[in-house]
């Protein structure tokens, strides 16, 4: 069955199909959101914050350059498949490294003429790759990873995290919980989680599994939804002997009501942030993970083979800082804008800070 | 509180024999004992007559119920036994890398914790100004950039070019401070981006509580309502935070010990996996596992030492 | 010795005098000054010092040392490599011998060879509280037997037992036994059995290897740490160093052993070699140096780094260093000449290849179709690339099995298939006619895919992996890479279940015969022979060839099979190394050598020198801490000021609400709780 979806994955039109699909999912629950009166108040604050609409307009710019990357076709049976980067960034192949816009490579005992002298804009790295094109190509991994790990991983945490919180408070509160097996359970398995090591399950999840892109979104959301869980239940912890929990309780609200409409709006500044801090230590994970030799595949354009590839760069005389600064750089403005907008939506959805 | 400590002791051993059921057989459904075989003889092609030899003296021919139960006892009794790649004793090799490794990852833990809640202090009490905006900036500037770019940039300039501290190695007792000092200061900056960001968004949490309002309607100034409520009050999160760290604690940090010579403990669970020494691998989850435990109580009393809204029962 | 699977600098360590004199640490600056100590670097903590075990170069550099054999290389002669005795008192008497062997249930007389060995009288082990009275005991024959017999102990592991498993009478069945043993968990006696290995009842000093067909190479076995006298996992030995100190991830040190033979520096060498200073020392005492310094360094950067700062004596040229150590002329830079620092070269007995599995039913097999798609990307496959992008421009394309300095090396022969042509006009034409005309194939109109297994999990690697890739597609054809963990990739090899591998072999011993075996059908997996080639021409020859002692015969015959594997092209015959040492002038007599492990002992040092260059080149720069910590101090200013301000307006009016100042602050009402 995972052999099949992989087939299916595998399919051009399938793989057009789903960019369409991710961008048209996104753009309605932005919008389904907006209708909502706790967001649409969040949304009016942050069309006001200009700092903050400059950051999603470079996220956005990020997420344009992954849906171009995703959408491609083939000339004719047997040329690969290219994407609409690949048609626009592509440059020829030259032999070893260059300088931004040089015309011959670099660290070679006898330097040799590129074939495109000074169209390398940010120079080639060792296989004589453009390393702009390169680092284009590395959006769509890192989105993919930070982004839809990410997805899968916080609804995750945060249900199981109000949950463990919760099942903390069982002992001073009389409120039954729904099934206290289920709360042991939940314990048990984050606790058992949480004390193994990261490396040897991402090993073992990676091997079970087989590489590609998707399965390490899935291991890497296996190993890391702990984090948040914690910070969630320690959070959950802290509120439910707050005064408005006791007041909500006292007018009657149930269990899951407290949990979800009181407790949940509450956490949400410490889970934005949170989330985008592990956003970004997905996206910078992919470097350790391919230090590690269980990374993306070579093919596969990404940062953190890039990053990687600096171990032995920086290490030369003199040093080959354009592949290490272009992936760092791309990697920076992405995590940038991505944690001040965190912080504005933070700040906008306090809802504390709202006044009427 | 001592029940309660009692009660999560006992609590550990049901995850203590999980965490080993689970890295037993993830091990098993990523190596066969074969395959584990072939690595740990030496480098030519092992004829299968030594494959056979290796797994029957390493026990691993056993049905894995009779070795999970084996190896369960030997484990609750702090048996490791010995690598099966180096014939080591695994004690003596825990021994000898614990204190480097200890050393050196305790003062990054103390230092890290201190400058990241200063800064956080110091991003909090100037929020919304150019300072703030500033820390903000160069938090993610530094949560940017990966671990090896530091520890080269650090030896180069510390080490190459300024030669104010030696670019690697290792000395007992005394001397040890010699070669501590630049992995400390790049483990410290390392940490600080993200760290930072996340204490700073616990204080300014804490700050738009009732309480705050509360003190600075008494007239207490900034400095106070800081460091005498939000800074007690954020000390929860702050503590859940850094539990996760407590193992690495005494098992070492991989690429720092790696770049600069320090015999520690940090490369061992790495190495016996990419080795498949599944002794060595098993003994490390084991130490790992009560470490992380021991942690998550030590947390929970200091949650109750902390706040007194929390009573363990 | 030692397959390494796409290790692209030589594997982790490299050796006692090309890689892995690599580093020392720091050390305290006062002490130990002008010491004669050296300074090397291992890149791990070696897996075993058990010579029965080891069967790396750089573990060999360890191991060498505390164990001598019966021969040893002599150190400056490399045309051809000449052995020398070390623990042995004669050279070896070969006698042809008679002996009666049972074949399909009856009795055969057959002839094979007996080799007759003597060691030096007074020979000694290393003092150790192992031995009565702590004092080292006299070693004997016995004691070479019993490192015979332990090879064929299976707990033991030893990595050549195949080597001689199949010569020496008697050994078969000694193993077999053995196992037998194990399985039934009774001990191993290694003091007797093996009817080919005989003690002289009158002479403790002699003993004779029978063997059931001649084997030459026997003579290069006794210079391997294999044969030498040992006491199993313990580390005492009888060699010119003895194990001093062994911290784990830390050092190794040695020291020079009190009870060691007596032995001198060679009194001479090739020309050449007295006007490169290699015999100042000529007549000396071994070892020079009183104490050699393994530290364990496992990263490149800090190791090189540690080298200019002058504490470390050697460490090798590589792609990352490569600008800084030399110039445009392939020369040593100036930089690097005004530190005193001293190149040399040597090519490395050694081969990288990739072979296509023969049993693979697209590339294997020796039919007319297969052999030419191999021989199409045997030519399009440019080894020039690899040596300038891998190894700098420093090694030699391979045209056939054997490398520089081994005999039956020919410098003259150009394999038909590896002329590469960037236009790739012949290979083009071979792909056609092997069906698959622009690398589309016929029948199907697809294009050919074909897989690499590999283990690119490095930067490094996957440079690699992208390099064949764009070579195998401007053929025409499509390569898909697989990268797994070394042990899956092994696995893999072994079963047979590839198309297309890169791989390596390094010396055992300089004879071709340790070279051309890998292709031997016999040899095929699990022998060495990875891409299981089996022509039965080839086969005839090299049987031929393994007997015969060098001479005009033994070059034909070589010549003969040359030509077969160029035709079939079960490999693409990628380069030879050349290994470039740094090493500072004050280390002295430094002449690499490609096959002997123990050179470490002709080293002496300068310890003046060193510790006086230290000193200069390592002076503290306070400086610009200084300057940091004024600019830290500046930009605290406004930070200053704003404190200030903050508390002028707290004091002007005692109001806690600063809202226009801090814009997260909460407001003081209209809180919507």
């Amino acid at each position: 069955m995972w052999a099949w979806l992989g087939a299916v994955l595998q399919n051009d039109w399938a793989q057009n199909g789903i960019a369409v699909l991710v961008v048209v999912a996104l753009l309605w629950a932005i919008v389904r959101a907006g209708r909502e009166p706790l967001w649409a108040e969040a949304y009016r604050r942050l069309r006001r914050n200009r700092v903050a609409m400059i950051s999603l307009a470079v996220v956005s710019l990020y997420g344009i350059i992954a849906v171009a990357d995703s959408i491609g076709w083939r000339d004719d049976k047997n040329a690969p498949r290219k994407t609409i980067i690949d048609r626009v960034f592509e440059r020829p192949q030259e032999r070893y490294y260059s300088y931004p816009l040089a015309a011959t490579t670099f660290g070679e005992p006898k330097p040799r003429p590129l074939l495109a002298p000074g169209k390398h804009l940010l120079g080639t790295d060792s296989v004589g790759d453009d390393i702009f094109y390169r680092t284009l190509k590395g959006c769509r991994t890192a989105l993919i990873i930070g982004g839809f790990t990410s997805l899968l991983v916080t609804p995750l945490a945060l249900l199981f995290g109000l949950r463990a919180g919760d099942f903390g408070k069982r002992v001073v509160d009389v409120i039954p919980s729904v099934s206290p097996v289920v709360d042991y359970v939940i314990e048990f398995v984050y606790t058992l989680q949480a004390s193994s090591p990261e490396i040897l399950l991402l090993n073992a999840l990676l091997l079970v599994l087989g590489p590609g892109l998707l399965n390490l979104c899935l291991a890497l959301g296996i190993t890391s939804w702990v984090g948040l869980c914690r910070l969630t239940r320690g959070e959950t912890l802290k509120h439910r002997d707050r005064e408005y929990v006791r007041a909500a309780r006292a007018l009657g609200a149930s269990h899951s009501r407290i949990l979800l409409r009181h407790i949940l709006p509450n956490l949400m500044p410490v889970v934005i942030i949170s989330v985008t801090l592990s956003f970004s230590g997905l996206v910078l994970s992919e470097a350790i993970l391919s230090y590690l030799g269980i990374g993306v595949e070579p093919g596969v354009g990404s940062w953190g083979n890039m990053i990687d590839s600096a171990r032995l760069e920086l290490a030369r005389e003199p040093i080959i800082w354009w592949n290490l600064a272009s992936a760092s750089t791309a990697l920076f403005i992405l995590v940038l804008a991505f944690n001040i907008f965190g912080d504005a939506l933070r700040d906008a959805i306090d809802p504390r800070l709202r006044s009427s | 509180m001592l029940r309660y400590v009692l009660r999560r002791i006992a609590y550990a051993v049901p995850i203590l024999v999980g965490v080993s059921l689970l890295t037993f057989f993830l091990f098993y459904a990523v190596y066969t004992p074969e395959q584990m075989a072939r690595k740990n003889l030496s480098t030519k092609n092992p004829t299968p007559a030594q494959i056979e030899e290796w797994v029957k003296e390493h026990g691993y021919d056993k049905s894995r119920s009779e070795q999970f139960s084996k190896h369960m006892k030997e484990l609750l009794l702090l048996r490791f036994g010995k690598s099966d790649a180096t014939k080591q004793d695994i004690w003596e090799r825990i021994r000898a890398g614990v204190g480097p490794s200890s050393y050196i990852a305790s003062l990054i833990f103390v230092c890290s914790i201190i400058t990241s809640i200063s800064l956080a202090l110091v991003a909090a009490y100037f929020r919304g100004t150019y300072l703030d905006l500033w820390i903000t900036f160069l938090c993610v500037l530094m949560m940017s950039i990966v671990y090896m770019v530091y520890i080269i940039a650090g030896q180069y300039v510390f080490g190459k070019i300024l030669k104010l501290s030696p670019l690697g190695g290792w000395r007992g007792g005394l001397d040890a401070a010699r070669f501590v000092i630049l992995p400390m200061i790049i483990g410290v900056i390392y940490g600080l981006g993200s760290t930072v960001r996340l204490y700073r968004t616990f204080m300014l949490d804490e700050m738009n509580q009732d309480y705050v309002r509360t003190a600075r309607a008494k007239g207490i100034g900034e400095r106070g309502v800081l460091l005498r409520h939000v800074l007690k009050n954020a000390a929860i999160p702050i503590l859940t935070s850094s539990v996760a760290v407590i193992p690495s604690l005494l098992l070492g940090s991989l690429l720092l010990e790696q770049f600069f010579g320090i015999p520690g403990l940090g490369s061992l669970t790495v190495d016996a996996i990419n080795s498949q020494d599944f002794a060595v691998v098993r003994a490390m989850v084991f130490l790992g596992t009560v470490l992380y435990i021991v942690g998550l109580i030590l947390t929970d009393i200091s949650y109750a030492l902390v706040d007194p809204r929390v009573r363990l029962e | 010795m030692d397959a390494a699977p796409l290790c692209i600098r030589r594997g982790a360590a490299g050796d006692g005098d090309r890689r892995a004199e690599r580093v020392r640490q720091q050390p305290l600056r006062a002490r130990r000054n002008g010491a004669p100590v050296l300074y090397f670097a291992q890149g791990d903590d070696p897996k075993t010092l058990d010579p029965s075990v080891t069967y790396t170069v750089s573990e060999a550099a360890i191991t060498d040392l505390i164990y001598p054999s019966y021969f040893q290389y002599h150190y400056l002669k490399r045309d051809p490599y000449v052995l020398e005795l070390a623990l042995g008192a004669v050279e070896p008497k070969r006698e042809p011998y008679c002996y009666t062997a049972t074949e399909k249930g009856k009795a055969v007389q057959k002839t094979g060879e007996s080799w007759t060995f003597r060691i030096k009288p007074g020979l000694r082990f290393q003092d150790d509280p192992c031995f009565p009275g702590g004092k080292g005991r006299e070693i004997t024959a016995a004691d070479f037997l019993y490192s015979f017999r332990r090879l064929a102990d299976p707990s033991v592991h030893c990595p050549i037992l195949s080597f001689v498993e199949d010569k020496i009478i008697g050994m078969k069945e000694y193993v077999a036994a053995n196992t037998e043993k194990i399985k039934k968990k009774q001990k191993v006696d290694l003091r007797s059995g093996v009817e080919g290995l005989q003690l002289d009842p009158k002479d403790p000093l002699a003993f004779r290897v029978l063997l059931n067909q001649p084997y030459p190479q026997l003579r290069y076995l006794m210079a391997m740490h294999f044969t030498t006298p040992q006491l199993a996992r313990h580390p005492v030995g009888s060699g010119a160093y003895m194990m001093e100190e062994y911290k784990s991830k830390q050092r190794i040190v040695l020291t020079a052993n009190p009870n060691r033979r007596e032995e001198f520096y060679p009194t001479e060498g090739e020309p050449g070699d007295r006007q490169a200073g290699l015999l100042r020392d000529a007549g000396k005492r071994l070892p020079l140096a009183e104490k050699v310094v393994f530290n364990i360094i496992r990263e490149g950067v800090t190791g090189w780094n540690l080298f200019l700062q002058g504490y470390q004596d050697a460490w090798s040229v590589t792609p990352e260093n490569y600008q800084q150590v030399m110039s445009r002329a392939g020369q040593l830079s100036p930089e690097m000449q005004k530190r005193g620092v001293q190149l040399s070269q040597e090519v490395s007995a050694n081969i990288y290849y990739f072979a296509f599995n023969m049993k693979d039913s697209v590339v294997g097999g020796l039919s007319e179709k297969n052999k030419k798609l191999r021989q199409a990307i045997s030519l399009a496959i440019d080894a020039q690339a690899f040596i300038d992008l891998f190894s700098q421009g420093n090694g030699q394309p391979a045209e056939f099995l054997i490398p520089p300095g081994i005999y039956g090396y020919d410098p003259n022969y150009r394999n038909p298939y590896r002329r590469y042509d960037p236009k790739l006009t012949r290979a083009k034409e071979l792909l056609a006619e092997a069906g698959y005309p622009g690398g589309i194939e016929k029948k199907t109109g697809e294009r050919l895919t074909l897989f690499f297994d590999n283990t690119a999990t490095t930067a490094a690697g996957r440079q690699l992996v992208g390099l064949v890739t764009k070579q195998i597609q401007a053929l025409g054809l499509r390569l898909e890479s697989r990268s797994a963990r070394s042990n899956v990739f092994q696995d893999r090899v072994d079963k047979g279940q590839f198309q297309f591998i890169r791989y390596g072999w390094f010396a055992d011993y300089p004879d071709p015969e340790n070279f051309v075996f890998l292709l031997y059908g016999p040899n095929k997996r699990p022998g060495p022979n990875a891409s299981g080639y089996d022509n039965p021409r080839y086969n005839r020859l090299f049987e031929q060839m393994r007997a015969l002692e060098d001479g005009p015969k033994r070059l034909e015959v070589i010549r003969q099979m040359r030509d077969i594997a160029a035709e079939d092209a079960p490999w693409v015959f990628l380069q030879h190394d050349v290994d470039l040492a740094l090493t500072y002038d004050w280390l002295n007599n430094v002449k690499p050598h490609p096959v002997a492990n123990d050179t470490t002992k002709y080293r002496g040092v300068d310890g003046e020198r060193r510790a006086q260059l230290q000193r200069a080149w390592n002076q503290p720069n306070f400086w610009p801490l200084l300057g940091a910590l004024a600019l830290l101090l500046a930009g605290s200013v406004p930070a200053a000021a704003v404190v200030r301000a903050r508390g002028q307006r707290r004091a002007r009016r005692a109001a806690p609400v600063a809202a226009s100042a801090n814009a997260s602050t909460p407001p003081s009402k209209g809180e919507g709780r």
